[in-house]
């Protein structure tokens, strides 16, 4: 525990609502320790503003351990601050110095649009997910588990794809608001994986399709978006992703021509 | 109030394939007559909403937060038990069954808890089937590791972010209804009463936290999976948004809540840092199979430098009190524990709650490479708040809240006592007795949601007549108005308080880990409850807030939330002062055998304590259901 | 239905066309230089008999040309179209914005638009320069194997004897480099070929072969000014 406190300059974003156009403000923040985090520096700075009545900065946050992707801005320039392979929540205040000016943004990307100062809707990446990011399996009955191997080298890279988040900080980083990494960390994931492949060309061409509907941006290969992302996913999932893509362009089997059977 | 809990008859082996088959169902081309509200998007709700979709009702989906993706499941790190035996070291549903009902201290439901067990195996079948990513040994095959509390490997993991895996598949589903339009999904929702109508639930109030605007929904049922009310002691390692809204509007609406004083003390926390903190993060219990724990055996060495503290000089406490189980005893055993210590004054750390969980010997015995590949997040997370590296130094840990066993309370068919109110996973009471076994809460919130619910749901609409209601039945008009009431009412204090509800929330919390924390005593108690009666009435009076209602105001939110938080925490003294006996994380300082271990008292408390709401100010009323135990025969548990 | 067609105008099928274009550009580049590097030689008999070789395919040169110019189209315009998406994805920009830390974002990589503009421009120049500049008929000829041919050696060399032209052509090959360096391993990548293991050293090729490229156009201007080939 550390007694030196820290005093911190804020130049955050705020608009009250979607309508509204917004700006910067800026906020002094006396009294800091070096172990707060930085969203518990914004808790702080919060109540000090409640009591002044003025209306408090508005941020998403949960779990505040970087695993469920709620929280997240721009803080600096970078998103999610200074930590590579952290979220927002996991910045602590030792990462500054005393005295140091800190910008505030929300995402920002069409695909995001902003619902109030730091708050962004980022029901673009569910419609994705809906599109196509399962294995259409029911609850029911199903093969023991171990009657399918997976290789465990497949497996774990399955997984490393699979740890995405959904906080959006690849949309934020890129200069193009692409999702390409979002939208290619679960195809990657069903890629590697026997179960996922049965549905592979459906998916990605459902998948691809929505990210497209969203407003995102293409992806122009700057790796913004793998050195951003809290859980360090690799842009090779976008590689695969493109690959995924052309094969099932090319193989003729692809949603509207597969045939449901009988029903 | 009557509590039936409608357990089926015949050996418990039996019970709910017996009961399947004669359940009754509802023919396929009503199924889409019927509408359900899911309130909850983590395990439990995501596979309910999933599932009853996929059977072709209809499906309401609300979430508090921005995506469903994001319910608390998904921080749950360790693993989920199944009784697969892959590892062929004797496991068994039977064992699986014995272990949870030994591991509760004989405070749940026999027919529930085999039940669970049981339905355990389809669950990683079912996990593997929609592509969870779960770890894999170099055959192909599922990897398995032991967890707290267990003597097999049964405990199926995904590196430490299981619960993430786990609820991304649940999601997944969820997603995949959404697009066939059986879901339809409702973000940013908080659920802020529950209607009934005729006495049975048909629907629900709530807020969309974007406009504010009071909403409302009409169902033929409700399946509430709202998760457990651990915030209730501010610093848990619960996300900050979990609360007890839903559940605690249920009972003031008659929904019998039970048992509300089991709490689970997680002992592997990161210890408090200050007055700041808004969390606290928890580590892995599985971090145990490998780490060992201890103190200084001598008070002077508490702040050398653990390096420089000689093997002799060391106390691995659980090891020598209890020899068979070691580092691996329950959580409540492991959490008491190091509360011992640290009141022996041999905590560590700057505050001296804490004790040290090392990895030296594991390093040495199995290489750095094996250790990072089954705790490499873990020690990185640990890294990242403490600046302090395992691998290099031992972690420092330290209980905190956790879980919340207790909960509404339900029948065999996870029914409340209103009919048609069906309350899911952590919101419900029912598996985990007084003591909940690691790696046990993923497989209940999974078992409710993919293989209780979807048949125990078409059972309740076939069973009872239906009518339709519509929100503008004036049931719908009353409960908004009265939601609405409250919230004007706190804006309106808000409007001049002076003292903010983060400032109310943290001396609640405050209150409630003193007092009704991991040891309570009757004195204690009574205080707790008296205390609480006086903050709730200053907040009332003097809380500021933001006043905007009709607008973004996490405040508000916030506000309501410690209200019902308020409310709840009385009434877990309550529970607490009156069950006065020690079992699994209740632990009453009257009941202790001389060597300070919990004690029993299956003479007076074999039951659950289900308490009746009698209105605002009143005494609630206590009920309680008998609880038996034909196969598994009442022992004190003994991990020496 | 996921067509061909519909799958080249999505965002990853208009980056397939960019890296599929690209990667024959880059071919066409090394075709280039090859003869080009004819231009290092004491005197122009060989380049003009490189050139003269090229012309006596006779109609299968305008179908090359032809080839080329469709490459260069769609590589601009599919280009423009994606730049324009890339705009409205982020309506309002950042106040601040600062790289995390990637080997690929660098100036190559974030303005690959503006070094593809000035290659554009330079093409045009170029074009004009020597495909459409002085020939036989202005007096630059040459005999080859007894047939006149165009003395294409005189027109680079007096042109290179221009002092403007010179650091016009060092400069716009540094361009050259730039955009290269970003885009021969972002073509891979978008055609989806890259697995992380070779990823690195795609990168690594892609970084030698737009330093030599760039390097082997760009010293042909400056030797031909300082005429170092003399010394030989």
């Amino acid at each position: 525990m550390s007694k030196d406190l820290r005093n911190y300059k804020l130049v955050i974003w705020r608009q009250a609502s979607p309508q509204e156009k917004g700006g910067f403000e800026q906020y002094q923040v006396d009294g800091i320790s070096p172990d707060t985090s930085f969203l518990e520096m914004l808790d702080i700075l919060n109540d000090r503003l409640i009591k002044q009545n003025i209306r408090p900065i508005e941020f998403d946050s949960d779990c505040r351990e970087g695993i469920c992707g709620a929280c997240g801005c721009l803080v600096n320039g970078q998103a999610h601050g200074p930590r590579q392979k952290a979220t927002t929540c996991q910045i602590y205040m030792r990462s500054f110095e005393n005295g140091d000016t800190i910008t505030v943004e929300p995402w920002r990307a069409k695909a995001f649009p902003v619902i109030r100062d730091l708050v962004v809707d980022r029901s673009s990446f569910d419609r994705i997910i809906s599109a196509g990011g399962y294995i259409s399996v029911k609850s029911a009955k199903h093969a023991d588990a171990n009657a399918m191997l997976i290789p465990k080298p497949d497996a774990d890279q399955a997984f490393d794809y699979a740890t995405c988040i959904g906080c959006g900080a690849c949309v934020a980083a890129c200069p193009n608001a692409s999702a390409s990494l979002f939208t290619g960390a679960k195809i990657s994931q069903f890629t590697l994986m026997p179960q996922g492949r049965v549905e592979r060309e459906k998916r990605v061409e459902r998948m691809v399709d929505q990210m497209d509907r969203e407003g995102f941006g293409g992806c122009t290969n700057i790796g913004e978006c793998e050195a951003s992302c809290p859980k360090g996913i690799s842009i090779s999932a976008i590689a695969t992703m493109k690959a995924e893509y052309l094969k099932a362009a090319l193989s003729g089997r692809t949603e509207s021509n597969a045939s449901d059977g009988a029903m | 109030m009557k509590l039936d809990s409608k357990i089926p008859g015949g050996p418990i082996a039996q019970k709910w394939e017996t009961y399947r088959s004669e359940m009754k169902l509802v023919n396929p081309a009503n199924k889409r007559k019927f509408n359900v509200i899911v309130v909850g998007t983590g395990l439990a709700g995501a596979s309910a909403a999933a599932s009853m979709a996929e059977l072709g009702y209809n499906v309401q989906s609300f979430c508090i937060q921005d995506s469903p993706r994001r319910a608390h499941s998904i921080a749950a790190q360790g693993g989920i038990n199944a009784a697969k035996n892959y590892a062929n070291d004797g496991d068994s549903v039977w064992r699986l069954f014995y272990d949870t009902v030994k591991g509760g201290d004989f405070r749940a439901r026999e027919a529930n808890v085999y039940r669970l067990a049981e339905l355990s195996t389809s669950i990683i079948d079912q996990c593997v089937a929609q592509g969870v990513p779960f770890a894999r040994e170099y055959s192909g095959e599922l990897a398995n590791r032991s967890f707290g509390g267990a003597q097999v490997s049964r405990t199926f993991y995904a590196r430490g972010q299981t619960g993430q895996q786990l609820l991304l598949g649940a999601y997944s589903a969820l997603m995949r209804q959404v697009d066939t339009g059986k879901v339809k999904l409702y973000e940013r929702r908080e659920m802020l009463d529950l209607v009934l109508v005729d006495g049975k639930a048909r629907g629900i109030i709530a807020r969309n936290l974007v406009t504010g605007a009071l909403e409302r929904y009409a169902a033929d049922a409700v399946v509430l999976a709202t998760g457990g009310y651990g915030r209730v002691y501010f610093l848990s390692t619960n996300a900050f948004n979990s609360n007890a809204t839903a559940s605690w509007r249920c009972y003031k609406r008659g929904a019998a809540f039970a048992n509300p004083c089991f709490t689970q003390i997680h002992p592997t926390c990161i210890p408090v840092a200050g007055d700041h903190q808004s969390k606290l993060t928890l580590m892995s219990e599985s971090l145990r199979n490998d780490g060992r724990v201890w103190v200084p055996l001598k008070k002077e060495d508490c702040k050398k430098d653990p390096s420089s503290i000689a093997e002799a000089d060391r106390d691995y406490y659980l090891e020598r009190r209890y020899p068979s189980f070691g580092n691996l005893v329950p959580r409540d055993v492991a959490s008491r524990a190091a509360k011992a210590v640290c009141d022996e004054g041999r905590g560590v750390g700057p505050s001296g709650l804490a004790v040290y969980l090392d990895f030296r010997d594991a390093i040495k015995r199995d290489g750095r490479q094996v250790v990072s590949e089954k705790y490499g997040n873990l020690f990185e997370m640990y890294e990242h708040i403490t600046g302090e590296s395992p691998f290099e130094t031992p972690m420092r840990i330290f209980p905190a809240i956790h879980y919340t066993m207790g909960g509404l309370w339900v029948d065999y068919n996870l029914m409340s006592n209103i009919p048609g109110l069906h309350v899911l996973g952590e919101a419900n009471f029912s598996d985990h007795g007084a003591n909940r076994l690691g790696a046990s809460a993923l497989m209940q919130g999974l078992a409710d949601g993919y293989f209780v619910i979807p048949y125990t749901i078409g059972n309740y609409f076939a069973s009872y007549p239906l009518p339709k209601v519509s929100v503008d039945h004036p049931e719908f008009a009353m409960a908004e108005a009265q939601s609405r009431d409250q919230i004007s009412r706190l804006a309106r204090v808000g409007a001049n308080g002076k003292t903010t509800v983060m400032e109310y929330y943290r001396q609640l919390g405050l209150i409630m880990w003193e007092h009704v924390g991991m040891a309570r005593n009757q004195s204690g108690l009574k205080k707790a409850i008296s205390q609480i009666q006086q903050l709730k009435q200053e907040y009332w009076e003097n809380v500021k807030i933001p006043t905007e209602t009709e607008t973004h105001n996490k405040n508000l939110e916030v506000a309501l939330r410690v209200a019902d938080f308020m409310e709840l925490g009385e009434l877990m003294a309550t529970d607490a002062l009156e069950r006065n006996e020690s079992c699994g994380g209740h632990f009453r300082e009257e009941s202790q055998t001389p060597e300070g271990e919990a004690k029993r008292d299956d003479q007076n408390f074999a039951h659950v304590a289900a308490w009746e709401y009698k209105g605002e100010g009143q005494k609630p009323a206590l009920h309680k259901e008998p609880l038996q135990f034909e196969n598994v025969h009442l022992a004190q548990r003994s991990y020496k | 239905m996921l067509t061909v067609r519909k799958a080249l105008t999505s965002t990853v099928g208009r980056k397939f066309i960019m890296g599929a274009s690209g990667l024959l550009l880059v071919g066409f580049l090394f075709v280039h230089i090859a003869t080009n590097l004819l231009l290092y030689a004491k005197t122009g008999e060989s380049f003009n008999a490189a050139v003269a070789r090229l012309w006596s395919l006779g109609s299968l040169v305008y179908l090359l040309e032809l080839g080329l110019a469709a490459l260069f189209a769609s590589h601009i315009v599919v280009a423009i179209t994606l730049k324009r998406g890339h705009r409205e994805a982020r309506p309002d920009s950042y106040r601040m914005s600062v790289s995390k830390g990637t080997v690929h974002n660098n100036p190559a990589s974030r303005n690959m638009a503006v070094t593809g503009i000035i290659l554009l421009v330079f093409l045009i120049l170029h074009i004009l320069q020597f495909r459409f500049g002085p020939g036989i008929s202005e007096g630059y000829s040459v005999v080859i194997n007894g047939k006149t041919e165009r003395d294409l050696y005189r027109v680079v060399t007096e042109a290179f004897k221009n002092p403007i032209y010179v650091a016009l052509y060092v400069a716009v090959m540094l361009f050259l480099g730039s955009h290269l360096r970003h885009g021969f391993w972002s073509a891979f990548q978008s055609l989806g070929v890259l697995a992380p293991r070779i990823s690195k050293v795609i990168y690594a090729l892609g970084f030698c072969l737009a330093f030599v490229l760039a390097a082997a156009f760009l010293f042909i201007p400056i030797w031909i000014y300082f005429d170092l080939g003399a010394g030989l």
